[in-house]
């Protein structure tokens, strides 16, 4: 307690009336209780505090006994009301309160300040209660058992500390915590602020100097947090000379102004040195004549400047915030005046909530005119300047932690967000249909594509990155998509959509980036001849998504790169000398366009695209967004773009979450939400996957195969996390792995479907052909076999493909491409029947 | 009230303290504070000025302020001002009423109190709202109203005539004058107004200070008075009917005096009205203003019900004369109607309906000096707003398409894409070349793209962009259909014949009349033609794979509009095969 020990010297030096009778701590309180609720006049017994100041006398030997024998913990200080029983155990501080509460008060008459109902003496009690008592209920009631540390309002501590540091000059108050402790106070330091403000610095000088008289620093109060902020649009005449909080960015800082605060004069005929003349209003008042008796000199003072006090001053422009302006309007600016500390606090850029009271000074016309203008000039006189967050909800914390001990920081985290919201997003995630419903929030302006946003939404979520602790490998928890698709099905927007969501989203063209462009690279310094490692695309998307536009026109060089990125999650660059391994814990989202421009449903994914598959296989789901001819969907699209015109079109979006609110909801999952698998969830996960895999067994294709591999199962468990996740769920259940399942399968569906039989064929993406293809093929080939057989004759003259296909037309039923004629005869080619050279063909 | 005792035309300040005095004299019965009571509020004037404009005919004797008219406008006076709201400068707390000894006066309307102003604590701030206007970008000559040049000499008579009277009080030592005299101050401009007697150049554009304003612009500060927040947005037209008030003592001091060692600091905090100085950028305090449609430009309409056969007739005539101006094809003069036609209407986050932005190919650089430069013509005298931009790669890289805060001055700066809704674009994309595009070319053709697309422009406030709604029709006029700025219909234009093209000015009357009126029609759906509409869609798509989600929606569309041009509310079967069948002959030409 150490307030209590600086003040015992008081104590000892002036004992007086006043200190006798609070002895009775009875008495104490019933004066607190007048105090605070009434005028000072109306007080029933009489302050017979002396007009001398050192007032500040209470711990006299009888309390400081009492206070021994009568502890008692549990009594909640900021009540002022206390009986006999419950003595609060830190009477002789409140004793000493009492009497400085009435420092101020020479007279019984109150004084009030010019033109408001602020009595001094009142604020001036109840500010010194508020930051003696002030306690913070929620750290009060989590520390209870540790009641010694709480011998101290919350202020006081604080003003402890910067004592002992004697660094920080201010002293930050909640304004929460005034109008907690004392609505009444908070309402005149809105309203009034100048004169409130004045009391507090008097009241925190005073407090000061009573614990340590040698402490010349003189501190600050800055009120922050108010409980109500205005929009910059909204100020208005009213609120002029009136506290008021206002968010903003700031757009524009002047230079740093010293302003005079204290001015030294000398005289120029005797060298006299004036005391410091202290600023009066903003003006100095220059001597007339030298001060000193012997001298009398007229006009002959000057300013010494370098022996002139200065304080620093900045004005800052604040802009009001996208958010703030409504539609068809500009932003509003305001200017901000900052003082001392607050100088150079914000950047250009910044978003701030600034704390301050709103001003207005009249303009003069110029120097030389006597006309006033009628215009004021407004700003606001900063008090206190805090930075908030970015646009971007920030997830990147967990990037310093591994996912393994993501569990630890949740309680620090929480903290920090706001539990309000935290409880919307968690009501959110409880609604029945929020798996739809994010389904609708995705991308709302892209029509359709329900599967492939929840693949996406999927990715977005992500799965649980594992660590295996013995083998040191990991399995990532990211989700790889590509989209393969005609051009113009809205592949691009979904990309950037997702670019914008993602935090940490790249978003980059296949097209313009090298393979330094998407990894990373090393420079030279070509000053200082330093080696410096510069991140690239996957690198700097290190936990979030990248975009990867045009993936087909990427360099193979660069695509080979991605090859460890989507699988070890790392980079290794190996340049310059240095070999470095980087974390990329990217999500890969990137979409290419058909190798022919537009999806030739004959050929298969991989020729399709021109992908290896062992890229390919990295990708947990494959989407293609095909035109396809289907009368079903021709009708739904049809009927879209009537209704579009017939009705309001909003209608039919309804029921989505706002990007805010969505990039919120994923965020919180993915920092909060780590759902483990569940037995049921897992057996049925082996079942289903065995099953896929005697599906995809088909013997004796000779084209490049993927079959279902152990990257599958990995896929599967990843999106049935992600599907758990969405949910806010602690447990992966079967209905997510049956939902992991469906989306694998309606991905392999979309990229598996046998356009001319419409029926799905898994043949198609695990061999290249389907089965009907197959067939056709077949078909193909003996028709050409037995049209070589009739026509040409071994060794004879040539033919030419063009004309064996005009046959081959009139004989067959069906139709018939070159390109299947060739194939045809390059089997034959190989059966050794034909010599297929160029155009020609040859019978041997 | 029988009649205004003042002049409102030449001294309208006497009636706002007429006004103002006695609705002061009439609330101080019932004690209330008059300050109190007539914050934000309008006392009687407004009702008087209605009276006098809209009842008794005066607005047509207020005269246009404009870059001419500036010269022999008298300050103090009522003017009218057509402009666009270019910038929003936020407000202005301002002295709104103080006791000067026992009598409430005001300072609304002024840019700055006539009277000693008593100390702070007797006064009340009240606040007005600062508009940067300009006149619109693209107005073409004939939409441009002015004053009529007897109006001209006949106010400058008038004026002179009470000028000689008022004269006396210019000598005033204290510069404070009374209400009545309204042209204080500006003694250099007003005696030589006396000695010319009529249209005199004022001074104004002499009193020059150092600011970046460029010279040749012509742009007002507008104080708007009693508004609800956002009552006008950014880049609409507006007519303000206000007090023009100019002050050289306002002017030589704003700049000049950086003596003032406060003034570094001052000069930061300034409002942005200092970079808009008084000399060049004229006050108008606002007192009743109203948002112009492109209709309000198109005087004395011929027929007030746009009855079909009317708008058959014109519209008949209006497709002959543009295919005239395409070397008589019909097709794309139809298509440029249904193009001229089309406004945003419906805006979702799904998708914009009404917007048919067209591409006009086929041109060669001989060609379009032809048919471009009457094509240029001729939209110029049917649409008041439009604007032409040259797609050369120079123009792209160093054009300021994007408007751009200014945080210095803390001005919007104008880009050539900050346009007043309606207004027709041309892109001329014939004299492209092939060549490097710079970052800021890429970011022009970004920003025209996405304008296209989605009616949007992007303003630039530096740390963050703003997009900003706008209706702009897009044509483009290109060699082969442009990949740049992809339109949503391309037609190729097949000129047969060279055609002196012609009209009079009673035709043109009539087409600016029906495109205004079609363009504003009410669209009704009739949901009885949706089934037929959704199968033949479907057929199409069968037909034709390669059909999308766009060009349905354009068919769409274009039905639409095709069934407005007749001047029909709702599109039947008919207008949809007239659709049809121009889609047809467009394929065949592609």
């Amino acid at each position: 307690m150490a307030s209590n020990g600086h003040s015992s010297p008081f104590g000892q030096a002036t004992p007086n009336g006043n200190s006798n009778s609070s002895q009775t701590p009875r008495r104490s309180s019933r004066r607190r209780t007048n105090n605070s609720n009434s005028s000072p006049a109306s007080s029933p017994f009489p302050l017979e505090t002396p007009p001398s100041r050192p007032a500040g006398v209470a711990s006299t030997p009888t309390t400081s006994r009492r206070r021994g024998t009568r502890h008692n913990p549990n009594a909640t200080p900021s009540t002022p009301l206390s009986t006999d029983d419950a003595v609060p155990p830190y009477s002789s501080d409140r004793d000493e309160n009492d009497n400085m509460e009435t420092d101020g008060q020479d007279d019984t008459t109150p004084v009030f300040v010019w033109g408001t109902n602020i009595s001094v003496q009142e604020v001036n009690g109840a500010i010194l209660r508020f930051l003696r008592h002030f306690r913070d209920a929620r750290s009060a009631s989590e520390s209870s058992e540790a009641a010694d540390l709480m011998s101290e309002g919350k202020y006081m501590r604080v003003v402890h500390r910067i004592m002992e540091l004697e660094g920080a000059e201010s002293l930050d108050i909640d304004a929460h915590d005034v109008f907690e402790y004392d609505p009444d106070l908070y309402n005149k330091m809105v309203r009034y602020p100048l004169e409130v403000l004045a009391i507090f610095d008097i009241v925190l000088m005073d407090l000061v100097a009573r614990i340590d008289p040698l402490f010349e620093k003189h501190i600050q109060t800055r009120i922050h947090n108010l409980k109500s902020s205005v929009c910059m649009r909204n100020l208005n005449p009213s609120d002029i000379e009136k506290m008021v909080s206002i968010k903003g960015m700031i757009i524009r800082c002047s230079s740093i102004i010293p302003e005079l605060k204290e001015a030294i004069f000398r005289c120029l005929v005797c060298g006299f040195y004036s005391d410091p003349v202290l600023v009066d209003r903003g003006r100095i008042n220059e001597p007339t004549r030298c001060l000193r008796e012997e001298c009398k000199a007229m006009n002959s003072m000057s300013l010494v400047h370098n022996r002139c006090r200065f304080a620093d001053k900045q004005i800052v422009k604040l802009q009001e915030t996208p958010d703030e302006i409504p539609e068809g309007g500009t932003p509003h600016t305001v200017s901000v005046l900052m003082h001392d500390k607050l100088v150079d606090a914000g950047k250009p850029g910044d978003r701030v909530e600034i704390t301050g009271i709103y001003r207005a000074m009249s303009v003069r016309v110029g120097p030389s005119q006597r006309t006033v203008k009628s215009i004021f000039k407004t700003y606001i006189d900063c008090l206190h300047l805090k930075k908030t967050d970015k646009s971007r909800l920030q997830i990147d914390d967990s990037v310093n932690h591994d996912a393994n001990n993501n569990a630890a920081n949740h309680e620090e985290d929480d903290a920090s967000l706001y539990h309000d919201k935290i409880e919307k997003l968690k009501e959110l995630s409880k609604l029945p249909d929020i798996y739809d419903r994010l389904t609708r929030s995705l991308a709302p302006n892209i029509w359709e594509l329900d599967d492939v946003k929840r693949g996406l939404l999927c990715q977005l979520f992500g799965g649980n990155a594992l660590k295996l602790g013995s083998s040191g490998a990991s399995l990532r928890g990211d989700i790889n998509i590509l989209l393969v698709g005609d051009p113009g099905t809205s592949k691009s927007q979904l990309l950037q959509y997702m670019h914008k969501l993602s935090p940490r989203g790249i978003y980059t063209s296949g097209r313009g980036s090298s393979a330094v462009g998407l990894t990373a690279y090393v420079t030279k310094d070509p000053e200082t001849g330093e080696t410096v490692l510069e991140s690239g695309a996957l690198v700097l998307s290190d936990r979030g998504v990248c975009c990867i536009d045009e993936f087909d026109k990427m360099s193979d060089n660069a695509r080979s790169m991605l090859h460890e990125v989507m699988e070890q999650q790392t980079v290794s660059i190996a340049k310059a000398g240095i070999i470095a391994s980087l974390n990329a814990r990217t999500s890969v989202l990137a979409c290419a366009n058909p190798s022919e421009s537009r999806y030739n449903p004959r050929l298969s994914v991989i020729d399709n695209i021109h992908l290896p598959p062992t890229l390919l296989s990295r990708f947990d789901l494959i989407y293609l967004i095909l035109d396809k001819a289907d009368e079903q969907t021709d009708r739904r699209l049809a009927k879209h773009i009537v209704s579009l015109f017939f009705q309001n079109p909003d209608n039919s979006v309804h029921e989505v979450l706002d990007l805010t609110t969505l990039v919120a909801y994923i965020s919180y999952a993915k920092k909060h939400i780590h759902p483990v698998l569940s037995d049921e969830a897992a057996e049925e996960l082996t079942r289903q996957y065995v099953q896929m895999r005697q599906r995809g067994n088909t013997p004796g294709s000779r084209k490049k195969v993927i079959t279902a591999t152990a990257r599958q199962i990995e896929s599967l468990i990843r999106l049935s996390e992600a599907l758990a996740r969405m949910r806010f769920s602690q447990v992966v259940e079967v209905g997510d792995v049956a939902e992991a399942f469906r989306l694998l399968e309606v991905a392999l569906q979309q990229s598996a479907t046998d356009h001319s039989t419409g029926t799905i064929d898994m043949d198609l993406i695990m061999t290249g052909i389907s089965a009907s293809e197959r067939t056709r093929r077949e078909n193909i080939l003996a028709a050409t076999r037995n049209l070589v057989m009739e026509k040409l004759v071994t060794g004879g003259p040539a033919v030419r493909a063009l004309e064996l296909l005009e046959e081959l037309k009139k004989q067959s039923s069906m139709e018939v491409h070159l390109s299947d004629l060739k194939i045809a005869l390059s089997t034959l080619t190989s059966e050794g029947l034909v010599v297929f050279h160029g155009d020609t063909i040859k019978r041997i | 009230m029988g009649g205004p005792q003042y002049d409102l035309l030449m001294n309208p300040l006497g009636a706002v303290r007429q006004t103002f005095e006695k609705a002061v004299a009439s609330s101080q019965p019932s004690g209330l504070d008059p300050t109190a009571l007539y914050r934000g509020k309008d006392w009687g004037i407004v009702d008087v000025l209605n009276q006098f404009l809209f009842s008794q005919g005066g607005l047509a004797q207020v005269p246009i302020l404009d870059a001419s008219s500036l010269k022999w406008i008298k300050p103090n006076t009522l003017v009218r001002f057509r402009g666009m709201v270019q910038d929003m400068l936020g407000n202005e707390f301002y002295i709104g009423a103080f006791k000067d000894g026992c009598t409430w006066r005001t300072n609304k309307f002024l840019d700055f109190s006539p009277f000693s102003v008593p100390p702070v604590s007797e006064t009340t701030l009240w606040e007005r709202r600062l508009f940067h206007c300009v006149p619109v970008p693209g107005q073409n000559s004939w939409a441009i109203e002015s004053t009529p040049y007897p109006l001209k000499i006949n106010i400058s008579n008038e004026m002179t005539c009470q000028h000689g009277e008022k004269r006396r009080r210019d000598d005033d030592p204290d510069g404070i004058s009374d209400f009545d005299c309204c042209d204080e101050g500006s003694s250099s401009s007003n005696k030589k107004q006396k000695d010319c007697g009529s249209a005199s150049h004022h001074k104004i554009a002499e009193i020059t200070n150092g600011s970046s304003f460029p010279t040749n612009s012509f742009s007002c500060l507008v104080k708007v008075y009693d508004m609800p927040e956002s009552q006008f947005k950014l880049n609409e037209v507006v007519e303000f009917i206000g007090i023009y008030t100019f002050d050289p003592e306002l002017t030589t001091s704003d700049r000049s005096d950086n003596v003032d060692d406060d003034m570094s600091m001052f000069d930061f905090m300034d409002d942005v009205a200092t970079h808009l100085p008084p000399s060049k950028v004229p006050r108008i305090h606002c007192l009743v203003s109203q948002k112009l449609s492109t209709q309000d430009l198109i005087s004395n309409s011929p027929a007030c019900e746009p009855l079909p056969n009317v708008i058959r007739g014109i519209r008949d005539s209006l497709v002959s004369y543009l295919s005239c101006t395409l070397g008589n094809d019909v097709i794309a003069a139809q298509c440029l109607l249904l193009h001229l036609l089309s406004k945003l209407r419906v805006k979702s986050d799904v998708a914009s309906v009404g917007q048919l932005s067209l591409n006009l190919t086929g041109f060669t650089q001989e060609s379009a000096s032809i048919f471009g430069k009457q094509l240029n013509n001729a939209i110029k005298t049917l649409l008041p707003y439009s604007h032409t931009i040259p797609l050369t790669i120079e123009y792209l890289n160093t054009a300021m398409l994007q408007p751009k805060k200014d945080n210095e001055s803390g001005r919007l700066l104008m880009g050539a894409l900050q346009l007043a809704s309606g207004t027709h674009l041309t892109l001329d994309e014939t004299v492209m070349q092939s060549g490097t595009l710079n970052s800021k070319g890429v970011e022009n053709v970004l920003l025209l793209k996405h304008l296209m697309e989605h009616q949007i422009v992007e303003y630039d406030f530096q740390f963050y962009k703003l997009e900003m709604a706008t209706e702009v029709q897009c044509l483009i006029i290109s060699e082969a259909k442009s990949n740049i700025l992809p339109a949503d219909l391309v037609v190729p234009v097949c000129p047969s014949a060279v055609a002196p093209v012609s009209a009079s000015e009673e035709q043109l009357h009539a087409w600016r009349w029906y495109l205004t009126t079609v363009r504003s029609l009410p669209y009704s759906t009739d949901t009885s033609i949706c089934e037929m509409l959704q199968n033949e869609m479907v057929e199409a798509m069968r037909k034709d794979r390669s059909l999308g989600c766009s060009d349905l929606s354009r068919w769409m569309t274009m039905a639409q509009l095709m069934a407005a041009s007749f001047g029909e509310k709702s599109f039947s079967v008919e207008h949809w095969q007239m659709v049809k069948e121009i889609e047809r002959l467009r394929k065949e030409r592609l």
